[in-house]
C-alpha cells in the first residue's frame, strides 16, 4: 500500500472550542502526532518482509517462525548503534567517568613476590598518614568468590597467600590519589618466600606447596585445577591412515587489550544500600559474588553497569577490586573510586592461556576424517576464573563443523604463578581450531587433494548430531566456504603463487549461547528475561539486564521489539544499566545475549503487540488476524483506509489498566548427551565460518603481512548486518593480533615482561589487511528472527588461515603463536637447511598436483551439497548423526551397530601410558582416592 | 593510575637565561631534566623512572626551530622534517619512521638524538620494577644489579632506539652543545658515550642546541632500514643508515642503531671492504656480513638478540641496494 496516512490526527474535535482555543484540560495526549519528525506513516518495506508472509525477502533456507511478526521496520538494515550518539559526543560514561559528590580515592597494594606466604601486615602507620580514611586487608574479607560456583577460589585480598606479582594484599582510600599512593608505601608486610611455578608441564607434578588447595578432591599434591577425558567413536578407524598429521603447538597467552581499564565506584547510599559503579559483562555474576564478599542480602545491593569501553571477556569476572571498592567504601562513608592503570590490568588479566597443544588428525583411504586426538595443557595462571570451562572448550569445540570417525581429548588446566587466565573472545575454541585446521591443511597435501573440497566433502549437515552429542541445527558451512572460494579467487592462486606469496583456508565452528546457566537449572529459572512497558506517550521501554559492552546488544534487542512493534527505533528505550530495574541477565559471554536475550524481548513485544490488536479489533471491529502493523498505525488488511493509530489503539488498550506491561523469558531447549561434561560446549545454535587470508612474506627477515581476507560468518540471520560487519572486521583485527604480533611475554624470572601498550603489540592500522566480510544466513529455526552469534566465532578462522597461508608462501609449517618474525625466521633457517640453500630466497614454495581422490571428493561434495540444501530447508527430517558418512544407520544406537564404539569420560588403564602431556594429569589419583587422611 | 610527580616546570626564553638557571640548580644542589617535546621523558616520569623536582623547557627559547639541509635547531618537531622542509632526504626517511603521526607532531630533533636507553627492565612502572628489586639503571638507592647482564651493577646495557642519530652520523654532521660552562661542537659520533645510564658526553647543565650538517652532505644520498614488528608505534629493534656520494664508493659510510647502548659507525669495516676495491654485490655481501658480526645486541627489547642481529646483514644489504643501481 501507498503512504500517507497521518499519525495521530491531533487536538481535532470536541477539544477545541468555537473561538477557536482549547479547552482546558481537554488537550488530546499527546499533540500532535506520535511520529516526531515524521507524521507520514511509512509505506511497508516488502523488501524486510520474508516472502512468506508476502513480502519480498528470500528465504533461501526456508520459514522462520518469527516469520509473522516481522513488519520490515528494522530487521536486516543496517542500523548505528543506539548508544553510538553517546560515544561520538564523549558523552557516553565510562567506568573512571563516574563522579559521586564526596568520593574518595582508593589504591590497592600488590605483591611484588609470584608467591609467598603473608605472615603479618602491619598497617599502623598507613591508618595515622593524614588523609588515609581506610585501611583494608584480606582479613576484612574471608569469604570466597569466583565466576563460577564450582571454582570459588578469589579472595577481595590475599588472606593466606599471594599467588602472583600483582596480587591483592590490601588497599587503602584516601582524601586524593597522591596520598593514596604515598600510603601504599608505607604498609609493612612480611612474606615468607615460596618456590613459584612457571611451567605448566611442572604444574602437573607434585609440589609441597600447590597453589590452592581442594581438599579431598585435589588432584594428589600437584597444581592440576580441573582435568578432562573424552573418547567417542570407533578408535579401530584410526589405525590405518591414509594421510595423518601430527602438530605440537605452543602459543602464547594473549590479552583482550581492551581499550578501557578496570575501573570501579561503589558508594554506600543514605539507606545504606551499595550502589556500585562497574563496566561488566556479568552485572549478575559481581551482583552475587558482591552480596557473599560483604555478607548482605542480594537486594541490599545495586550494581550499575557503566559504559563498557571494550571486554572481550576480559570484564567477564566478578572481581577483588570491585570488592575493595566496596569494602572501602562501608569503611571510610564516603564513595570510593578505584580506576586501574594499564599494568593492573594484565594483572588481573583473564585473557587467552598459554597453551601446549597436540593434535594427532587422520584420514582413511576416501579421505574421511577418521580421527581427531588433541592434548591441551593450558596455563591458568593463579586463579580458577573460567577455568573449569575453558578445560572442555579446548577439545569439544573441535568436534564440528567436521563428521569424525572418533574424537579423543585430553585436557589439563594448571595453575602456575601467573596472572589468572580467564575467557577470551573464542573461548577456549581458538587455539585448537588453529591445530586442527591446519592439521587438515596439512592432511590435504598428503591427500593430494585440495584442502577446501576435503573440507566441503566432509561437512556435517544441518539438523544433525555431532560425535560427543550437541545439537545442530541450521547450519551455513558449506555456503561460507563456497563463497570464500569465489571471492578470493582460491583455484587460480593455491599453491600458484611465487615465493614468499601465500594463501591459505580456515574454518570455525562457536556456541551461539552456552546451553547451561551457570547458576540454576534450566528446567526450572529462563535463561534471560526481558521486561517492556509502554505508557500513554506511546515510548517503549525495555528493560533487560543485557550487558552492552560496545558488541551492539543494546540495539539488537531495541530492534526486534521496533520490529515487532512496528515502532520507528527512536521509541524503544532500553534501560539495561541497572539491577535494580532490570530483570536478572546472565550477562554478556558465550555469545548468548543477541539469541537469548533477543528472544525474551520478542516474546515479550508479541505479548504487547497483541494487547495493541486487541483494542484495534475493539475499535475497528476486524480481528487481529486481518490486521496490519505498520508504522504507527493498525489497518484492515484488505482496505488500508480502515485503520487506527498507533497512539489510538495503545489509549484503547490502556483503558481501566493504564500502561502495558509485558514480560518475555527464554529457555533452551532440552538437548545433549548425559555422559559427564556433556553439558561444556552445549548450545541451542551454533555459528559456523570460513576464511581465506593472503599473505605477503618477507623471506629474508620473516616478517609476515596479511594483505587481504575473506571472511565469511554464518550469523543466522543479520539483524544489522552494520553491526556482523563491524563485528567480522574486528574479530579478524583480534584474532591477526593473536596469531602475528601479540603475546604476554613471561621472562627467564617469571615477570610479565611486557604489561603496556607499547610492547604488547596489538596490531595497528598498517598491519590491517583489506577484510571483505561476508554474512551468511542460514535463518536458524530458533534464533531470534533466525539469527544467531556474530561476536566470536568470527575470530576462530583467521589464525589457522594466516598460519596455512604462511605455509603456502614458503612451505614451512609453524606452530609457535604468534608469528613474530624471529619465529618466522627461525622457520625459514630450518628450511634452508633441510633445502640446502644459503639464501633463503633459493627456497621454494610448495605445489600440488591433484591425485584420484580429487574428483572423490569433488563428486561427494556436490551430492552432499544437495543433501544439505533440503535438510536446511527442512524438507528432509531425517535424523542424521555423526557417522552416517562412515556408513552407521543414524536410526540406531551406534553402540549397538559398531564394535567398540567407545563413550567414555576416564582413561581405560591400559590407555594411560599413551597419553599426551595433559593426559598425564589422569597418572594421578585425587586426594580421596589416595587413602590419605584428607 | 600513572600519577605525574610533582615537579617545578621553568621557561627560559633565551640560551642565555636556560644556561643561567641550569647554573643556578646545580649552585643550589638540586637535580633537573631538559624537556622538549616531552614525548620521551614525561612518560618515564609517569612511570616514576629518575623524576627530578626541576624540569627546565627548551619550547620557549628561540631560534631553536630552524631548519634546513645544513642546520636543524633542537626544538624542530619530526613532523616539521618530515614535510618539505629541506631537511636532508636521509633524515626525512628516518624521521617519518619514528613512532606515530602523533607522537612526531611533538617529539623533537633534540629529544630524539638525546633519548633515553630502553630496556624491558627499566621501561616499567614503579610496582613492577620494586618486584624485580630494582635494577642498576634506576636502582632507587639499593645498588641493584643489572638485569640484563646479572652479578654487576657497573655497566648498564640499556638499548639506544633512535631513528635519527645514525643518518647525522653517515652525513657527517655535528652537535652544538651549551651549557652554563660554554659552547662547544663536536662531531655526532663523539656524542655518545658508552653506557646506558651516561648515553652520551652532555655535562651537567649542557644542553644540545643545534646539528649542523657540512656543506657537501647535500652531495650524499643514502637509505635508512629499520626493524620493527609494527610500522607504527614501534621502537626499532635494530636500525642500520647509510650513505654515499654517487659514483664514488670510498665515500660509504655505515651506521647502526637499536642494538647498543649507543648509535655507531662502522668506518673500520667499510675500510676493510674498499681496500680491495669496491665490487658491487660481493662487497655488500661481504660488508653486510662485517657489520652484523660487529654489533652485539642483548636481551632487552622485543625481539631476540639472536634474530636482531641477523637481521643487520639484510638491513645493511637493503640499505645498500641504492649503491648498485
Amino acid at each position: 500500500m501507498s503512504g500517507g496516512y497521518r499519525q495521530q490526527p491531533g487536538g481535532a474535535g470536541k477539544t477545541i472550542r468555537k473561538d477557536g482555543k482549547r479547552v482546558a484540560g481537554k488537550q488530546a495526549f499527546p499533540p500532535p502526532g506520535s511520529g516526531g519528525s515524521k507524521p507520514e506513516m511509512a509505506p511497508r518495506d516488502l523488501d524486510f518482509i520474508p516472502e512468506m508472509v508476502g513480502g519480498k525477502e528470500a528465504q533461501p533456507a526456508g520459514a522462520h517462525i518469527h516469520d509473522r511478526a516481522r513488519t520490515g521496520t528494522t530487521v536486516g538494515k543496517p542500523t548505528a548503534l543506539v548508544d553510538s550518539n553517546a560515544k561520538v559526543t564523549g558523552q557516553a560514561w565510562y567506568g573512571d567517568d563516574v563522579r559521586l559528590s564526596n568520593e574518595v580515592i582508593g589504591k590497592i597494594l600488590r605483591s611484588p613476590h609470584h608467591y609467598a606466604k603473608i605472615k603479618s601486615i602491619d598497617t599502623s602507620k598507613v591508618e595515622a598518614l593524614p588523609g588515609v580514611l581506610a585501611v583494608a586487608t584480606g582479613a576484612d574479607s574471608p569469604h570466597q568468590f569466583g565466576v563460577l560456583p564450582v571454582t570459588k577460589d578469589e579472595h577481595a585480598m590475599a588472606v593466606e597467600k599471594v599467588r602472583h606479582v600483582g596480587d591483592l594484599v590490601a588497599c587503602v582510600a584516601a582524601v586524593d590519589e597522591a596520598t593514596a599512593m604515598a600510603a601504599l608505601n608505607l604498609f609493612e608486610v612480611e612474606y615468607e618466600v615460596l618456590e613459584p611455578v612457571f611451567d605448566p608441564k611442572k604444574g602437573l607434578e607434585d609440589t609441597d606447596e600447590p597453589i590452592h588447595w581442594r581438599g579431598k578432591y585435589h588432584l594428589a599434591r600437584t597444581n592440576v585445577q580441573k582435568r578432562v577425558f573424552q573418547e567417542f567413536g570407533d578408535r579401530s578407524l584410526v589405525e590405518k591412515p591414509l594421510a595423518s598429521s601430527h602438530g605440537k603447538w605452543n602459543m602464547a597467552g594473549v590479552h583482550h587489550g581492551f581499550t578501557e581499564p578496570h575501573a570501579v565506584v561503589a558508594h554506600w547510599d543514605p539507606n545504606g544500600r551499595l550502589q556500585l559503579y562497574t563496566p561488566q559483562q556479568v552485572p549478575h555474576y559481581t551482583h552475587r559474588a558482591l552480596a557473599t564478599v560483604l555478607d548482605v542480602p542480594m537486594h541490599q545491593i545495586n550494581v550499575i553497569r557503566t559504559f563498557v569501553g571494550g571486554g572481550f571477556g576480559g570484564k567477564s569476572d566478578p572481581f577483588p577490586h570491585e570488592m575493595c571498592a566496596a569494602i572501602l567504601s562501608r569503611k571510610s562513608g564516603r564513595p570510593v573510586r578505584i580506576t586501574f592503570d594499564r599494568e593492573e590490568v594484565y594483572w588481573i588479566n583473564r585473557g587467552r592461556h598459554p597453551s601446549h597443544i597436540e593434535v594427532k588428525m587422520t584420514a582413511d583411504e576416501e579421505a574421511r576424517i577418521s580421527g581427531f586426538d588433541i592434548d591441551a595443557l593450558i596455563d591458568g595462571g593463579g586463579f580458577a576464573s573460567f577455568g573449569h570451562v575453558t578445560s572442555y572448550y579446548n577439545g569439544v569445540l573441535a568436534t564440528a563443523p567436521y563428521e569424525l570417525g572418533s574424537f579423543h581429548y585430553t585436557g589439563a588446566r594448571v595453575w602456575t604463578n601467573k596472572p589468572a587466565s580467564g575467557a577470551m573472545r573464542g573461548h577456549g575454541a581458538v587455539n585448537t581450531r588453529c591445530a586442527v585446521e591446519v592439521g587438515l591443511d596439512e592432511m590435504s597435501e598428503q591427500l593430494k587433494v585440495d584442502p577446501i573440497d576435503l573440507r566441503l566433502a566432509n561437512l556435517l549437515p544441518p539438523h544433525s548430531r555431532t560425535i560427543s552429542g550437541f545439537r545442530i541445527t541450521s547450519n551455513g558451512m558449506r555456503e561460507a566456504l563456497e563463497k570464500v572460494r569465489e571471492g578470493s579467487d582460491w583455484d587460480n592462486k593455491f599453491r600458484q603463487m611465487p615465493l614468499g606469496k601465500g594463501i591459505g583456508i580456515g574454518c570455525g565452528f562457536f556456541i551461539s549461547g552456552s546451553g547451561l546457566p551457570i547458576h540454576w537449572d534450566p528446567n526450572r529459572f529462563p535463561h534471560a528475561t526481558v521486561h517492556i512497558q509502554v505508557d500513554m506517550d506511546g515510548g517503549v521501554t525495555v528493560h533487560t539486564g543485557a550487558a552492552d559492552i560496545g558488541q551492539g546488544s543494546t540495539t539488537a534487542v531495541a530492534q526486534v521489539v521496533a520490529e515487532v512493534l512496528a515502532l520507528p527505533l527512536e521509541m524503544i528505550h532500553v534501560r539495561s544499566h541497572e539491577s535494580d530495574t532490570s530483570p536478572v541477565d546472565l550477562g554478556s559471554y558465550s555469545s548468548r545475549v543477541t539469541f537469548m536475550n533477543a528472544n525474551a524481548a520478542i516474546r515479550a513485544a508479541l505479548e504487547i503487540r497483541e494487547q495493541l490488536l486487541k483494542a484495534a479489533w475493539d475499535v475497528l471491529g476486524y480481528h487481529p488476524n486481518n490486521l496490519v502493523l505498520n508504522d504507527r498505525r493498525i489497518y484492515y488488511k484488505h482496505d488500508p483506509a480502515i485503520g487506527i493509530s498507533y497512539l489510538k489503539a495503545l489509549h484503547k488498550a490502556q483503558e481501566d489498566k493504564g500502561a502495558l506491561i509485558a514480560s518475555g523469558a527464554y529457555r533452551s531447549p532440552p538437548m545433549g548427551g548425559v555422559h559427564k561434561g556433556a553439558a561444556a560446549g552445549l548450545a541451542p545454535a551454533y555459528s559456523f565460518s570460513a576464511y581465506v587470508a593472503e599473505v605477503d612474506v618477507d623471506v629474508e627477515t620473516g616478517l609476515v603481512k596479511c594483505t587481504n581476507v575473506w571472511a565469511a560468518h554464518d550469523c543466522g540471520k543479520a539483524l544489522n548486518p552494520l553491526a556482523v560487519k563491524g563485528q567480522i572486521i574486528g574479530s579478524c583485527h583480534m584474532g591477526l593480533g593473536q596469531v602475528l604480533s601479540e603475546k604476554m611475554v613471561y621472562g627467564r624470572t617469571g615477570h610479565l615482561q611486557n604489561p603496556n601498550l607499547l610492547e604488547y603489540k596489538i596490531p595497528s592500522v598498517h598491519e590491517m589487511p583489506h577484510v571483505e566480510p561476508i554474512i551468511i544466513e542460514s535463518c536458524d529455526p530458533e534464533g531470534p528472527f533466525g539469527a544467531k552469534e556474530a561476536g566470536e566465532g568470527p575470530l576462530l578462522p583467521i589464525l589457522p588461515a594466516v598460519v596455512n597461508a604462511v605455509y603456502d608462501a614458503i612451505g614451512i609449517r609453524l606452530r609457535d603463536l604468534p608469528l613474530t618474525p624471529d619465529v618466522v625466521f627461525k622457520g625459514i633457517e630450518k628450511g634452508m637447511k633441510a633445502a640446502g640453500v644459503v639464501d633463503p630466497l633459493d627456497l621454494e614454495s610448495p605445489r600440488v598436483e591433484h591425485g584420484d581422490l580429487q574428483p572423490i571428493l569433488v563428486k561427494r561434495a556436490a551430492e552432499h551439497k544437495k543433501r544439505d540444501r533440503s535438510r536446511q530447508r527442512s524438507e528432509d527430517t531425517s535424523p542424521y548423526v555423526n557417522g552416517v558418512l562412515f556408513g552407521f544407520d543414524p536410526n540406531l544406537p551406534l553402540e549397538d551397530q559398531v564394535e567398540g564404539w567407545r563413550m567414555a569420560t576416564e582413561p581405560d588403564p591400559e590407555q594411560l601410558a599413551a597419553l599426551g602431556l595433559a593426559g598425564k594429569a589422569w597418572l594421578k589419583k585425587e586426594q580421596r582416592h589416595m587413602g590419605g587422611d584428607e | 593510575m600513572m600519577l605525574m610527580p610533582p615537579f617545578t616546570l621553568h621557561h627560559p626564553t633565551s640560551v642565555d637565561a636556560a644556561c643561567e638557571l641550569a647554573a643556578e640548580l646545580i649552585a643550589a644542589g638540586e637535580a633537573f631534566d631538559w624537556v622538549s617535546g616531552g614525548t620521551d621523558l614525561l612518560p618515564n616520569y609517569k612511570w616514576h623512572i629518575n623524576p627530578k623536582p626541576h624540569v627546565i623547557s627548551l619550547a620557549k627559547i628561540g631560534g631553536t626551530t630552524t631548519i634546513s639541509g645544513t642546520e636543524m635547531g633542537c626544538m624542530v618537531r619530526l613532523a616539521d622534517i618530515t614535510e618539505e622542509n629541506g631537511a636532508h632526504p636521509v633524515v626525512v626517511q628516518a624521521a617519518s619512521k619514528v613512532a606515530s603521526s602523533l607522537i612526531r607532531t611533538n617529539a623533537t630533533l633534540g629529544g630524539n638524538l638525546c633519548l633515553d636507553t630502553r630496556c624491558f627492565w627499566y621501561n616499567q612502572g614503579e610496582d613492577w620494577r620494586r618486584s624485580i628489586d630494582w635494577c642498576h639503571k634506576a636502582d632507587c638507592g639499593t645498588g641493584a644489579d643489572c638485569r640484563v647482564i646479572p652479578n654487576q651493577n657497573t655497566l648498564c646495557v640499556a638499548t639506544y632506539q633512535g631513528d635519527i642519530a645514525p643518518t647525522l652520523m653517515v652525513l657527517g654532521a655535528s652537535v652544538h652543545l651549551i651549557g652554563p660552562n660554554g659552547a662547544r661542537t663536536l662531531p655526532i659520533e663523539s656524542f655518545y658515550q658508552l653506557d646506558g645510564m651516561k648515553k652520551n658526553v652532555l655535562e651537567e647543565g649542557e644542553f644540545l642546541l643545534k646539528v649542523t650538517l657540512p656543506e657537501d652532505a647535500a652531495m650524499r644520498t643514502g637509505s635508512y632500514q629499520k626493524l620493527r614488528v609494527r610500522d607504527s608505534w614501534d621502537f626499532p629493534e635494530a636500525g642500520v643508515a647509510a650513505s654515499w656520494v654517487a659514483g664514488d664508493p670510498s665515500s660509504l659510510r655505515i651506521a647502526t642503531t637499536a642494538l647498543e647502548s649507543i648509535p655507531r659507525t662502522h668506518p673500520e669495516q667499510v675500510e676493510e671492504v674498499l681496500k680491495p676495491g669496491w665490487e658491487g654485490v660481493d662487497s655488500v655481501k661481504v660488508l653486510s656480513t662485517a657489520v652484523q658480526k660487529s654489533v652485539k645486541p642483548v636481551n632487552n627489547t622485543a625481539l631476540p638478540p639472536r634474530y636482531r642481529r641477523s637481521m643487520v646483514r639484510v638491513l645493511t644489504k637493503r640499505a645498500l641496494q641504492g649503491m648498485l643501481e
